[in-house]
């Protein structure tokens, strides 16, 4: 447990992608909530803040069941604004370092510990696999060298983990955050992110390995 | 320096008080239908106060102070309140003659109404408090505000303050106070990790 980073979950999004009508953190992953998952791997850590926006009082509902100590961050812009935002708000008020994680993100959870024992900035990427990705170009020892739309070696998946004083209120996305500070270091985790439903069928497969 | 503005009732207190009062003094009808009717919006928040300390007035003041001094309180909030005396107000639109007690417990500076008292009762409301006013006060010197409150009548000031928490720990925040809220947290636990973070 580390007491001197915060985990920031942003769950504020309206996930139209993914056409099930419900935020992502509400969807069910073999039986369990997105969120839950999520709160299962971050149990250790004390200053959980999770980014409400669209649903929010379903989401702090579902929260609630598992947790009372979290605290609840409001992104009222949701609907304008992406991950970036989300992430400069969770983490503007916590501790020194923020580790951002996507509300519809999905991490082996060996992984996760293995990201808990980091010191310092990072970034993490994994195999591609998304529809609609965003990819990672890294150097040798994998340091993440740029992030790209059209090809890369890797798949930005996150999670990532900066100093809040670095982040700025900004409009774009979580990379967007990130890229004024690249080169950083890179980890390669095993991921997948949830954007369509393709991610969706992907994720029940990719949980069933863990 | 940051100024942290607490709201009194279930905000520092584990019980809202006016039930209180007026169960121990069985004027619950008439407070519980005031209270619908405010919380309904029928009833503006100001106009409803003065209804209320116009049926309340009528207690004894002695009675009504000794009753809230009572109350249980928060103990992680108090003892952030009295670590940090310094940075600390209670805004609360409660008589002072009602809560001098209460709040001599809680060992910060306290703001509330006033009103105009004679044999032991209150026979005339002379000042409300504005908390809001309190809050562009502090700014205005130069203070970041947080404002830590859950009820309709913290939202004006809850939304000029530079970082707004809402207060689930009685009971849920009132919607008007969630649609501007910075934060949200439902455990004293998370309230004060992040009043401590906001230090």
């Amino acid at each position: 447990m580390s007491s001197a980073k915060s985990v920031v979950i942003s769950c504020a999004g309206i996930g139209s992608r993914l056409g099930l009508a419900t935020t992502k953190a509400l969807i069910n992953i073999n039986g369990k909530s997105l969120i839950r998952w999520q709160l299962e791997l971050f149990k250790d850590i004390e200053d959980v803040r999770i980014v409400i926006g669209f649903q929010a009082n379903e989401v702090v509902e579902e929260v609630r069941k598992y947790r009372d100590d979290v605290v609840f961050v409001y992104n009222h812009r949701y609907f304008e604004t992406k991950t970036g935002a989300s992430f400069y708000l969770g983490a503007r008020d916590g501790n020194e370092y923020a580790l951002e994680y996507d509300g519809d993100l999905l991490v082996h959870p060996d992984d996760v510990k293995m990201l808990l024992e980091q010191e310092g900035e990072w970034v993490a990427y994994a195999d591609k696999m998304s529809d609609d990705a965003v990819y990672v170009k890294t150097n040798q020892v994998g340091d993440v060298l740029a992030f790209s739309r059209d090809q890369g070696d890797y798949e930005w998946t996150g999670p990532c983990c900066l100093k809040k004083d670095r982040l700025r209120y900004s409009s774009g996305h979580v990379f967007n955050q990130l890229e004024p500070y690249l080169p950083m270091k890179g980890i390669k985790v095993r991921a997948c992110d949830i954007d369509t439903y393709d991610d969706y069928q992907r994720a029940l497969e990719f949980i069933k390995g863990w | 320096m940051t100024k942290f503005i607490f709201d009194l009732d279930g905000t520092v207190t584990k019980r809202e008080t006016l039930p209180l009062i007026s169960k121990h003094f069985g004027i619950q009808e008439a407070i519980d239908n005031l209270t619908k009717e405010t919380i309904q919006g029928n009833i503006p928040f100001v106009e409803s106060f003065i209804r209320r300390v116009y049926i309340l007035g009528k207690l004894p003041i002695n009675e009504v102070a000794q009753l809230l001094e009572d109350v249980e309180l928060y103990k992680d909030v108090t003892k952030f309140i009295s670590q940090n005396f310094e940075n600390c107000v209670i805004a609360t639109g409660n008589l002072e003659c009602w809560i001098k007690k209460l709040a001599a417990k809680i060992g910060c500076c306290c703001y509330c109404s006033d009103g105009l008292t004679e044999n032991n009762k209150v026979v005339k409301l002379t000042r409300i408090l504005r908390k809001e006013n309190l809050v562009k006060r502090y700014k205005s010197e130069g203070e970041k505000v947080v404002f830590i409150g859950d009820g309709n009548n913290d939202v004006e000031a809850m939304r000029a303050a530079d970082i707004s928490i809402a207060s689930g720990l009685t009971h849920m925040p009132a919607n008007s106070v969630l649609s501007i809220a910075d934060y949200l947290v439902f455990s004293e636990e998370a309230l004060c990790r992040q009043l401590n973070q906001l230090l």
